[in-house]
């Protein structure tokens, strides 16, 4: 039972799920699968006075768009984007990111839109310690920090740990927000503000309709990583999503886009990397200084017991590989 | 046993039960639930059913899931009012009287159990695999149990049931 006492509404239509969070303005939280929302409510780190539940609403079918592209509903559970066809023949990573997330009963439940406006996580933050309740901390709008002391209260080293934003950010897609104003479209990017204390930047009565993932440009290949201790039901120490490119001649990387989660307040993109890549041939040593570039740029948090050096190490690494298997996944598409 | 209808909070409390329909096993039951009521709670305290456990009430454990429309779900992060008017099964909706499922006589032979606390969850976990997949290779398994913390009997019983009960080659060790 969750401790506290609160009412459930259940629109029928987004529309009306959007009216109805203007109208409770703050006090009301959406409810989707709830596998983020219900245990963050049992440890009562959010504590709303209503929830907008959008289970009776029904998610459509991923679909073509004509200019190529894959819409994908939000409301879409995470274990049907796993085996969706559609999905798998449009946006492979996007299924795999979506086969990396939890255990088996958490992509049953949680949604595509879910995952993305999943709260994000601090070894300390996520407990339920006593010393929440005696004083809380920033994050909770507390006096301290517990686990760097040192942090100024601007600052929350809470990590954004979706396992989908990175695959949809290198797949450079965007989303559909409704607000009552109507819908608006952005790139998956500016969805996410860059702070630990209110990761995304959307106001309380908006909400992710759809994922838009555009069509790949030619000869293109991807590849997802997740780093992680036991293999499943787990959140990712690092998490790294590319898409690579090549130019006509098969041999030229077109360009890359590089995405590491997990490590930051937000999914991060490695720009100086790309630009390693972007117009040179991929060889082994050129990804190799592509991934050294990533892991100094991403600039990773420590968290949950992983120190910096270490997942620099990580994601140096593991974006190497991950990069290799893109560029063969490239030389294999068609052209 | 705890009284669902009532809340905790006496006067101040602003929300009022609710009656929801489940539908549990094939057969219908009305409870008078409060939002905050969980799906686990619902199923064991006002219709008593208490093959359903809740271990770590916090959707990490897996112990507690059911089926909903035919998907595993953790029970004790879905609210009962989400579940009005569906279809759940829980694990006494496995045998057919005193005849258990295949999948149950497979982890009793395998000896897929030692406390039991988990294997209500994963005998549904399973459950839902084998009706998605009916001859799942080890590793569909392994990751369909990936969500189901057991921590008697490492594991390798259990895949090993759910390769008996799906005929794949593993030699009953009972018979």
């Amino acid at each position: 039972m969750i401790l506290f006492d609160f009412e459930l509404e259940r629109p029928d239509t987004a529309a009306d799920a959007v009216a109805l969070l203007g109208r409770l303005r703050g006090d009301a939280r959406l409810l989707a699968g709830g596998t983020d929302l219900m245990p963050n409510m049992r440890a009562e780190l959010v504590k709303p006075g209503v929830l907008v539940s959008l289970g009776a609403i029904a998610p459509e079918a991923p679909a073509t768009l004509p200019d190529g592209s894959l819409r994908v509903d939000a409301f879409s559970r995470l274990a049907d984007l796993e085996r969706s066809g559609v999905v798998h023949a449009r946006a492979p990573m996007l299924a795999e990111s979506a086969r990396a997330v939890g255990g088996n009963q958490v992509r049953e439940m949680g949604t595509l839109g879910g995952n993305l406006c999943q709260e994000s996580r601090c070894l300390y933050f996520n407990q339920r310690h006593d010393y929440q309740f005696a004083a809380r901390c920033y994050k909770l709008g507390g006096e301290r920090c517990y686990p760097f002391p040192t942090n100024k209260r601007d600052t929350c080293w809470s990590v954004y740990m979706s396992d989908v934003a990175p695959a949809l950010v290198a797949l450079g897609a965007d989303v559909e927000i409704l607000s009552e104003a109507g819908g608006r479209r952005i790139p998956v990017e500016e969805l996410f503000t860059g702070s630990g204390l209110a990761p995304l930047a959307l106001d309380g009565a908006e909400l992710i309709r759809a994922a838009i993932v555009p069509a790949p440009a030619p000869r293109t290949g991807w590849a997802f990583h997740k780093s992680t201790v036991r293999g499943g039901l787990e959140f990712g120490m690092a998490v790294i999503a590319v898409t690579l490119a090549l130019a006509d001649d098969g041999k030229t990387c077109a360009g890359a886009r590089i995405a590491v989660g997990a490590v930051r307040e937000r999914p991060v993109r490695a720009s100086a990397a790309e630009r390693v890549l972007a117009g040179a041939v991929p060889e082994d040593a050129r990804l190799a200084e592509a991934a050294a570039a990533a892991a100094k740029e991403v600039n990773p948090l420590p968290h949950h017991g992983f120190t910096k050096r270490y997942l620099m190490d990580n994601i140096r690494v593991h974006l190497r590989r991950t990069l290799a298997r893109a560029l063969e996944r490239a030389r294999g598409a068609r052209g | 046993m705890l009284d669902v209808t009532k809340s905790g909070l006496g006067s101040e409390a602003r929300t009022r039960a609710r009656l929801v329909s489940l539908c549990v096993n094939g057969e219908w039951h009305e409870v008078a639930v409060k939002p905050r009521v969980t799906l686990v709670e619902a199923i064991r305290d006002a219709i008593g059913l208490t093959g359903t456990k809740a271990s770590c009430e916090c959707g990490t454990c897996g112990a507690c899931t059911v089926l909903v429309d035919g998907r595993p779900v953790l029970a004790c992060i879905t609210l009962a009012v989400e579940c009005d008017g569906r279809q759940v099964r829980t694990v006494e909706g496995l045998a057919d009287g005193e005849k258990l499922s295949a999948l149950q006589e497979a982890f009793l032979d395998q000896g897929g159990l030692q406390c039991g606390f988990c294997t209500p969850g994963m005998l549904m976990s399973a459950t839902a695999l084998l009706e998605r997949s009916p001859r799942p290779s080890r590793e569909e398994i392994n990751k369909a149990l990936e969500g189901n913390l057991c921590r008697c009997t490492g594991y390798n019983a259990i895949v090993d049931a759910v390769l008996q009960a799906s005929g794949q080659g593993v030699k009953p060790v009972m018979k």
